[in-house]
C-alpha cells in the first residue's frame, strides 16, 4: 500500500509541475464550459425577448404590461415612440422573438366599451418565438379587457358607478384580477424527462457535457506518463525493484482518481455557484457519477497506454478516442435533439451513460437507484479496460 | 565464493522463429569482483542484464543470484540488487533529492531509514549541495551520477551497470569510474557492461567477451590477451628493398615473426621499444627509408578481432 501511495503521490507531484497539464485540466474547460452555454442560448434568462413600444399611456396599457411580465413567457424591452424602426430592426436581425406595439387609444377604447385598437405583434410569423409571444399576448388582452369588461358589466348590474374612474369601477377591478391571479381551476403543463415546470437552460446541458468532455480528455494525462515512463525506461527500473506491476497500474489509477476528481470539483462547483446548474439535487447520485466517470477516464487511458508504444500514437489516439466518445455520448449536444438511431448508437459509448446520471441528477434530481443501472454499465467498461491494461502490461 | 552463477542461460524473442539474443550463456562472479561483459552492440548484453534483473524471463536455462533463481524466485533476487539502466531512468520534473525518495520507496525504504539514507546517497554521488534543482537542470553527467545513486538506496549486495558511461564528457566518465571502484573496494559484486574496452580493461577483475549472444572468451585482461599472443605488432612501410630488409629482421634477435604484404612488413615483437631502433639502423644500412611505422601493444580489441574478425566498434 505504501508502493501505491508514493507511486500515486509522485504522478500528482509531476503533473502539478506541468504547466500545460493544468490549462487541459483546469482553464480550457471552464471556457468551453461558457461557451458551450452561451451556444446552448443560456442568456440568463429562458424568457422570450419581446421589444415593447407603448404608444398609450392608460391604465389599461400598464396593466396589460404588467400582466405579461408577470406571465413569465415572454421579457420586455422598451423602446420609444422615435425607435419603431429600430423595434422592426431588432426583430429582422432576431435580436428579440417579435416585437409589441401598444398603439396610442388602445385604453381609452376599452373603456368606452367600443372595438379596440388592436395590439399589434411585430414578428416573423413563421417562428415559433413569434407564435408563442402572439400567443402570449392574445391571452393578456384577453385577461386584461376581460377583467375590466366583467367588472363593468357587474357594476351595471347592481346599478352602481361603472365608469373606469370612479372608486367602485376601481374596487370592482382588483376583485376581477385577484380571481384571474387565483383561478379555482388551474391546467399545469410539466415537461417530460425534467423536473416539474422546468425546462434545461444552456449551462444545465452544457455544463455535464463539458464536463464529461473534459475528463475523458484527461485520460490523455494518465495515458502519455505512462508512454514517457516507459520511454525514459523508468518503468523497466520500476519492475526491477519490489514493486509489481498491479501496483503500479494502481498508483497510476490512484493518481488518474484525484486529478480527475478534483477537476470534477472545480468545474461542478462552477457550474452549480456561478452557472446555476442544480447538481446538487443528490449528492450521493452526484458522487457516485462523479467517481465512475474518474474511473472511467483512468481505466481508458491506462489501456491505451498499455497497448499503443510511441507517444505520438497515445496522443492521436487519446485525442481522437475522447473526442468520438464525448460527441457520441451526448457531451456537445443532447442525445434528445437527434434522431433514436443517433441516440441509439450514442449509448453503445460509455459517455453517454455517465452523462445520463449527471443530467438526471441535475435536471430530475435522480438519486442512486436511479443512476445505478446506468452507472453500472460505465463499470462494466472500466473494468473490461482495466481487465485488459493489467493483461497488456505483463508482456512489459 | 560464488554471487552469481548463470547457466545455459538462453533468451529467444517472440519464438519459435524470433531472434535469439542470448544462447546459452554461462558464467559466474564472486562476491565482491567486477565483472565486465563486453560486446558491440546487439551482443546481448543488455538482455543478459534484464534477465539477471528479472525483467525478462529467460527462454532457457537459469541464473542464481546470491543462491535466489531468477525464475523462480525474482522478488528473492530483486532484493540483494541494484540496477543502474543505460536509459536515465528518472522522472525531469523531480529534484534529486525527490527522485531518491521515491525510488527508496520503491525498494521499500520508509522513514528515518529512507531519509538516512538519501543523504548518504547524496554524498556518495557529490550532489548535496545541488539536492533539491530539478533534475531536467543538471548536465549529463549529474544525471547519470543520480542514475546510479537510485540503485544504490537499498544498499544493494551486487550492483549491475549497463553501460553507465554512454554519451558523457571524459571528466564525467572519470567520476563514475572512481566511484564504481570505490563500491568495489565496499566489497560490492559487480557486473559492468561496455563496448569501451579501457573501461572493461581498467574496471575489471574478469572480462567476458561476448557477441550474437555467445561468450566468446572470459578470464582476466592478461589471460585474454595470451589469446593473441604477448608480442606487440609492428607494422613498417618502407620505400625499398623489403625482401631484403625482411629476411634480415627475421634473423635479429628480438623479432619473432616477419610476414610481407604487399609494401607492409608485419613484425611480430616481444617488447617493442628496444626493438625499433635497431629495425630503422637495418633500414638505413641498405640505404631504404622507413615512410611509415604502426605499433599496436595486444589488448582486448585485437581479442575480439581475433575471435570474430571484426572490429569491436563495428
Amino acid at each position: 500500500m505504501r508502493a501505491i501511495l508514493a507511486l500515486t503521490g509522485k504522478d500528482l507531484l509531476q503533473t502539478g509541475r506541468d504547466r500545460l497539464a493544468a490549462l487541459f485540466t483546469f482553464i480550457l474547460p471552464i471556457l468551453f464550459t461558457v461557451f458551450f452555454g452561451f451556444l446552448f442560448g443560456s442568456s440568463g434568462s429562458d424568457r422570450l425577448p419581446v421589444a415593447l413600444l407603448n404608444l398609450d399611456d392608460g391604465a389599461p396599457a400598464q396593466s396589460l404590461i404588467t400582466t405579461l411580465e408577470r406571465g413569465g413567457m415572454v421579457e420586455l424591452r422598451p423602446y420609444s415612440a422615435v425607435q419603431r424602426l429600430g423595434l422592426e430592426e431588432a426583430v429582422q436581425k432576431d435580436n428579440v422573438a417579435a416585437g409589441l406595439i401598444i398603439p396610442q387609444g388602445f385604453g381609452s377604447a376599452s373603456d368606452a366599451n367600443v372595438p379596440s385598437a388592436p395590439a399589434i405583434v411585430v414578428g416573423k410569423m413563421g417562428s415559433s418565438g413569434s407564435q408563442s409571444v402572439m400567443q402570449s399576448v392574445r391571452s393578456a388582452v384577453d385577461r386584461v379587457l376581460g377583467a375590466r369588461a366583467a367588472t363593468a358589466a357587474a357594476l351595471a348590474a347592481l346599478d352602481l358607478d361603472s365608469s373606469p374612474g370612479s372608486a367602485e369601477f376601481q374596487g370592482g377591478l382588483a376583485v376581477s384580477e385577484a380571481a384571474y391571479e387565483h383561478p379555482t381551476v388551474t391546467v399545469i403543463a410539466e415537461d417530460a424527462g425534467t423536473e416539474a415546470g422546468r425546462t434545461p437552460r444552456g449551462f444545465d446541458l452544457s455544463s455535464p457535457g463539458m464536463l464529461v468532455n473534459w475528463i475523458l480528455f484527461s485520460l490523455l494525462t494518465a495515458a502519455v506518463a505512462l508512454v514517457q515512463e516507459r520511454k525514459t525506461g523508468a518503468l523497466r527500473r520500476l519492475l526491477t525493484t519490489r514493486v509489481r506491476g498491479i501496483q503500479i497500474i494502481a498508483g497510476k489509477t490512484g493518481a488518474m482518481l484525484c486529478i480527475t476528481l478534483t477537476q470534477q470539483v472545480v468545474l461542478i462547483g462552477l457550474g452549480q455557484f456561478v452557472l446555476g446548474v442544480d447538481y446538487l439535487r443528490n449528492p450521493p447520485a452526484l458522487l457516485l457519477a462523479m467517481f465512475s466517470l474518474s474511473l472511467l477516464a483512468a481505466s481508458l487511458g491506462l489501456m491505451l497506454a498499455t497497448i499503443l508504444r510511441s507517444e505520438q500514437a497515445v496522443i492521436s489516439a487519446t485525442v481522437i478516442i475522447s473526442m468520438v466518445l464525448a460527441a457520441m455520448g451526448g457531451a456537445w449536444f443532447p442525445l434528445e435533439i437527434t434522431g433514436s438511431t443517433f441516440a441509439a448508437i450514442g449509448h453503445v459509448t460509455p459517455a453517454a451513460w455517465v452523462l445520463d446520471a449527471f443530467r438526471g441528477v441535475i435536471l430530475q434530481g435522480q438519486g442512486v437507484l436511479q443512476v445505478l443501472p446506468g452507472l453500472a454499465v460505465v463499470w462494466g467498461y472500466a473494468l473490461l479496460f482495466f481487465a485488459v491494461a493489467v493483461w497488456r502490461f505483463r508482456f512489459e | 565464493m560464488t554471487f552469481i552463477k548463470v547457466e545455459n542461460l538462453r533468451k529467444q524473442f517472440d519464438p519459435p522463429r524470433g531472434i535469439v539474443a542470448v544462447d546459452g550463456l554461462s558464467f559466474h562472479m564472486d562476491e565482491g569482483e567486477i565483472y565486465s561483459l563486453l560486446g558491440p552492440n546487439g551482443a546481448g548484453k543488455t538482455t543478459t542484464i534484464s534477465m539477471l534483473s528479472c525483467l525478462l524471463r529467460p527462454s532457457g536455462g537459469d541464473a542464481r543470484v546470491g543462491g535466489h533463481s531468477v525464475r523462480e524466485h525474482p522478488q528473492a533476487a530483486k532484493e540483494l540488487i541494484g540496477v543502474v539502466p543505460q536509459d536515465i531512468a528518472l522522472y525531469p520534473e523531480l529534484s534529486a533529492r525527490e527522485n531518491l525518495v521515491f525510488w527508496g520507496k520503491m525498494y521499500g525504504l520508509s522513514g528515518a531509514a529512507l531519509r538516512r539514507r538519501v543523504g548518504e546517497v547524496l554524498e556518495i554521488i557529490d550532489l548535496t549541495e545541488r539536492q533539491d534543482e530539478r533534475i531536467e537542470k543538471y548536465s549529463g553527467g549529474m544525471k547519470r551520477r543520480v542514475n546510479i545513486g537510485v540503485a544504490l538506496l537499498h544498499e544493494p549486495r551486487a550492483l549491475y551497470l549497463d553501460e553507465p558511461t554512454v554519451g558523457i564528457d571524459p571528466q564525467s566518465r572519470r567520476s563514475i569510474l572512481d566511484v564504481i571502484l570505490q563500491f568495489r573496494d565496499r566489497g560490492m559484486t559487480i557486473l559492468y557492461t561496455t563496448h569501451y574496452m579501457a573501461e572493461a580493461q581498467e574496471l575489471s577483475d574478469r572480462i567476458g567477451i561476448m557477441d550474437h549472444g555467445r561468450m566468446l572468451a572470459e578470464g582476466t585482461h592478461e589471460e585474454l590477451v595470451k589469446i593473441v599472443g604477448e608480442e606487440a605488432h609492428v607494422e613498417l612501410t618502407v620505400d625499398r628493398h623489403l625482401e631484403q630488409l625482411a629476411t634480415a629482421w627475421r634473423e635479429m634477435d628480438g623479432v619473432a615473426r616477419v610476414t610481407v604484404e604487399e609494401e607492409r612488413a608485419i613484425l611480430l615483437v616481444p617488447d617493442a621499444t628496444v626493438t625499433l631502433p635497431r629495425l630503422f639502423e637495418t633500414a638505413a644500412a641498405v640505404q631504404a627509408r622507413i615512410n611509415e611505422v604502426n605499433v599496436t601493444e595486444p589488448d582486448l580489441e585485437m581479442v575480439f578481432l581475433h575471435l570474430t574478425g571484426r572490429a569491436l566498434r563495428d
